[in-house]
Formats: structure tokens, C-alpha cells, sequence
């Protein structure tokens, strides 16, 4: 899981020009300054290259209740889980 | 009272330069971009042709910011050159003017590289396409991208005529300031094709040269397919003046039409009649000061064709002027074609130069004009008229003279 954790945030990381220190698990998502086509670019190269299937529809609300990193990291484990 | 339209800015790249002023240096050399290169779909999908291309361009593109990461080659290119014209001239679109500033960008195709690479993922490799695969592809991606780019908000939207598209975008948007519809435009067209499936479908129409590209000559093989932008910056001559614009040339013609008749046959009366229209109310007092970048594929339809229709337009006087196809040194920029060959002819036009047509071996009787072949000319020149002319037929001729 460590692992997967790393990949996310690289993968986010790419994507966060709004960041201006360093990310962790406490960066709270307001932070990031992705925008919401950014969020559909960060879950397809989650689905390509962890291969972790995620449900989403963009005319949602992306984040759901989801406020830091540590959420989407937890959330995306959860998913990772064989059922 | 006529609003006159003029040229503030140019910004170009092609296989001949990076920029304008590299492009320029290059045509009056007489430097030829066509080389024999390999473009791949993986494994067993393999094409080499002559092409002219933009070589170690992705360096460039990724210096564009990050916009230009989620774009596609062709719009890259378009903003390169769009970043060059609206620098150098010197137009401010913060100043209101932006509402009133048009973008208009051709492009026969639009996202080529990225609609191959969506396919070639699902079909070789069981891969979704990317999520940005349709703003990549989307033919008026680089107009869009223009528009945010300079707070462009008048009309802005792709032209799309095949190898006349960048005539027509330049000419559409003149008209637009002409008219008062706009009172600036960022206009050209941009053209990244240069791809194993796109490359393969030219080379299914047998036109394609397997060498150089030799307009006019008796042993042309065919057109080279290139790659780039033309961008020019245009403006309501008044409001140019009297913000100090450093002007290049006074767009004094359009001519739209077309053929009406066949796909890919050129047509002698369409052509001719596009230049007239083009020409009806430019003034010529010296037939011998006049230039033409002519369409000059190196087709062997396209150039007797163009020949013909220009001694139809000029008679006696056809023989004083001279014509020249600089395709032969940047190869067939298609949608783009007419974007950088304005850019040739108003340099031409300002300084006196006249680009040669390169690779011309020998006369073809079919072609029996001044080609200015091989070397660039000095030469008087009051008049430089761009002509394009576009499978299915569309017509479209750009004529400029100096202020």
C-alpha cells in the first residue's frame, strides 16, 4: 500500500501547480489548484497505471467529502481492495 | 469611408525556421527542409518518406507552458507562431482591444498525432484514450487556444479548406476588419500531420514525390508534405498609424471562390477567376513588379494548371511578372500552406526579394512562366499575390502591396 501511496502522489503531484510546498498526506485538496479537468487527467493515469478502477462522473462533485491528500489516498486503498 | 487592412506582426516556423527572420534568411538562400525521415505506429507499422519537418520542435513546445502540454502538435505550432506575431507587433489586447480582436486559425486536419495515438492505444495496446484526446483533436483547438491565450474575445473559430485554409482564414478575418466586425485579428493556420497513418493515406493518392519537391520543373515527382504555422497580426490601418505600429504590408486583396467541378482535378477557370476577385480593384501599373508565390505543388496537375490560369489572368503581362513556388524549400505545409507563404510573399514584397522555386531542373512547355529558379532574385516588387488552391476545389488569393 506504501507503494501505492507513492505512485498517487506522484501522479497528483504533476498535476498540482498550485502547490508551493511539499505534499503529504496532511495537504489539504484546496491546495493543489487542480482544476476539475485535471482531476479527470489524475484518474485516468490512475486507471492506467495502478489500474485501480475509479468510479466518477465529473458532473459531481469530484472530491465528495474528501478535504486532504490522506482522503484520496485512503479512498483509492479502499478501491484497491479485492472485494 | 473603407477601412484598409494592414500587417503588424508575422510569426512562422516550418522545416526552414524556427522563426520568421531564420524562415526569410533560408527562402533567400535557397535552403531546401526536405529529408527522408521514418515515422512509426509500433512494431511492423513503419513509413519513410521525404518530408520537410520541424525538427527537435518538442523542446520548444514544452517551454510554451503548461496549457501547450495538454495540446497537440498542431496547436503547439500555431502558438509558437502566434507568440512570435503578436510580439513583434507590439499590439496591446489588455487595452480593450481584445474584445474587438479576432483569432481565426486554419488547419486542414487539426489533432492528428493525437487521434493516432488514442487509436493506436486502443487497437495495438488495449488502452483507454487519454481524456484529453478530443480537445487535442478538435480542429479548432488552436483558435481557442489562440483566443485564451491573448484575451482574443471577437469571432474566433477554425477554417478549414484543405490546403487553402490558411488563405482563407487570413482573407476571412481581413474582411471582418474591412467590414468593422472586428478591429484586429490574429490570423493563420497550422498544420502537424506528419504521422504513420496520416502518411500512409497520402501515400495512397500517388502524388506524393518519393525525392524533392520540384515545382514547375519537367521532372517534378509530386508534393512533400511539411509541417508548421503562418501567423500574421492584422489591423485597421488607422489605428495602426496612430499607435506607431511598425507596418509590413496593406492586404489590398481577397479572392474566394470555387471550382464547382471535381475533388482533386485543378480547375483553370477557378483559379484565374480566384486571382481576379483577388485583384479587381488592386492598381498595376509595372506587370514586371509583381510576385507570385504560386500553390505550386510540384504536382503534375497542379503547376501546368496554375500556369494556365495565371496567363489567363495576366495575358501578355504574364511574361513580365515572375512567379515562384517556395514549397520547394519548406515542402506543402496543407492547411498551413497559405499562413506561411503569406508570410514569404510580404517579405518579399517589403524587401525586394524574390524567393526562388529550388530542385527546378529542367522547363516543362506546360510551364512556361519565370519560376525565378534556384536563386533568389533582387527585384522591384509592388504587388505579392499568395495563391491556394485546395483539393475540392476552393480557391482562395491573398494580394498585398506596400502602405
Amino acid at each position: 500500500m506504501a507503494e501505492m501511496e507513492a505512485a498517487l502522489l506522484e501522479i497528483i503531484k504533476n498535476h498540482a501547480v498550485g502547490l508551493t510546498g511539499p505534499l503529504t498526506r496532511e495537504t489539504p485538496v484546496s491546495d493543489l489548484g487542480i482544476d476539475s479537468f485535471a482531476v479527470v487527467e489524475i484518474i485516468y493515469e490512475v486507471e492506467e497505471k495502478l489500474h485501480v478502477e475509479v468510479p466518477f462522473n465529473a458532473n459531481e462533485n469530484p472530491f465528495g467529502e474528501m478535504k486532504s491528500v490522506g482522503d484520496l489516498i485512503d479512498a483509492l486503498e479502499k478501491l484497491a481492495k479485492p472485494a | 469611408m473603407t477601412r484598409r487592412v494592414v500587417v503588424t506582426g508575422l510569426g512562422g516556423v516550418c522545416a526552414t525556421g524556427a522563426n520568421v527572420p531564420e524562415f526569410w534568411e533560408n527562402l533567400k538562400a535557397g535552403k531546401c527542409g526536405i529529408d527522408k525521415r521514418t515515422y512509426s505506429a509500433g512494431e511492423g507499422l513503419d513509413i519513410t518518406l521525404p518530408v520537410a519537418p520541424v525538427d527537435n520542435f518538442e523542446t520548444r513546445a514544452a517551454e510554451l507552458g503548461r496549457d501547450m502540454t495538454r495540446a497537440d502538435r498542431f496547436t503547439q505550432f500555431a502558438i509558437a507562431a502566434a507568440d512570435e506575431a503578436v510580439a513583434d507587433s507590439g499590439i496591446d489586447l489588455a487595452s480593450g482591444l481584445g474584445a474587438r480582436t479576432a483569432a481565426i486559425i486554419g488547419t486542414g486536419i487539426g489533432g492528428q498525432a493525437a487521434m493516432d495515438a488514442a487509436y493506436i492505444g486502443m487497437l495495438r495496446h488495449g488502452r483507454r484514450p487519454h481524456p484529453l484526446s478530443i480537445l487535442k483533436t478538435i480542429p479548432n483547438a488552436a483558435a481557442s487556444h489562440v483566443s485564451i491565450r491573448y484575451g482574443a474575445r471577437g469571432p474566433a473559430f477554425a477554417i478549414s479548406s484543405a490546403c487553402a485554409s490558411g488563405a482563407h482564414a487570413i482573407g476571412v478575418c481581413a474582411e471582418f476588419i474591412r467590414s468593422g466586425v472586428a478591429d484586429a485579428g490574429i490570423a493563420g493556420a497550422s498544420e502537424a500531420v506528419l504521422t504513420f497513418g496520416a502518411l500512409e493515406a497520402w501515400k495512397a493518392m500517388h502524388i506524393v514525390s518519393d525525392e524533392l519537391c520540384r515545382p514547375f520543373s519537367k521532372n517534378r515527382k509530386g508534393l512533400v508534405i511539411g509541417e508548421g504555422a503562418g501567423v500574421l497580426v492584422l489591423e485597421e490601418y488607422e489605428a495602426a498609424k496612430a499607435r506607431g505600429a511598425k507596418i509590413y504590408a496593406e492586404l489590398v486583396g481577397f479572392g474566394m471562390n470555387a471550382d464547382g467541378k471535381d475533388m482533386i482535378n485543378p480547375d483553370v477557370n477557378g483559379a484565374a477567376g480566384a486571382m481576379r476577385i483577388a485583384l479587381e480593384t488592386v492598381k498595376i501599373d509595372d506587370p514586371s513588379a509583381v510576385y507570385i508565390n504560386a500553390h505550386g505543388t510540384g504536382t503534375l496537375m497542379n503547376d501546368p494548371t496554375e500556369t494556365k490560369a495565371i496567363r489567363d489572368v495576366f495575358g501578355a503581362d504574364a511574361d513580365k511578372l515572375v512567379v515562384s513556388s517556395t514549397k520547394s524549400m519548406h515542402g506543402h505545409l496543407l492547411g498551413a500552406a497559405g499562413g506561411i507563404e503569406a508570410i514569404a510573399s510580404i517579405l518579399a514584397l517589403k524587401n525586394g526579394v524574390v524567393p526562388p522555386t529550388v530542385n527546378y531542373d529542367e522547363p516543362d512547355p506546360a510551364c512556361d512562366l519565370d519560376y525565378a529558379p534556384n536563386e533568389a532574385k533582387e527585384r522591384k516588387i509592388d504587388v505579392a499575390i499568395s495563391n491556394s488552391f485546395a483539393f475540392g476545389g476552393l480557391n482562395a488569393v491573398l494580394a498585398f502591396k506596400r502602405v
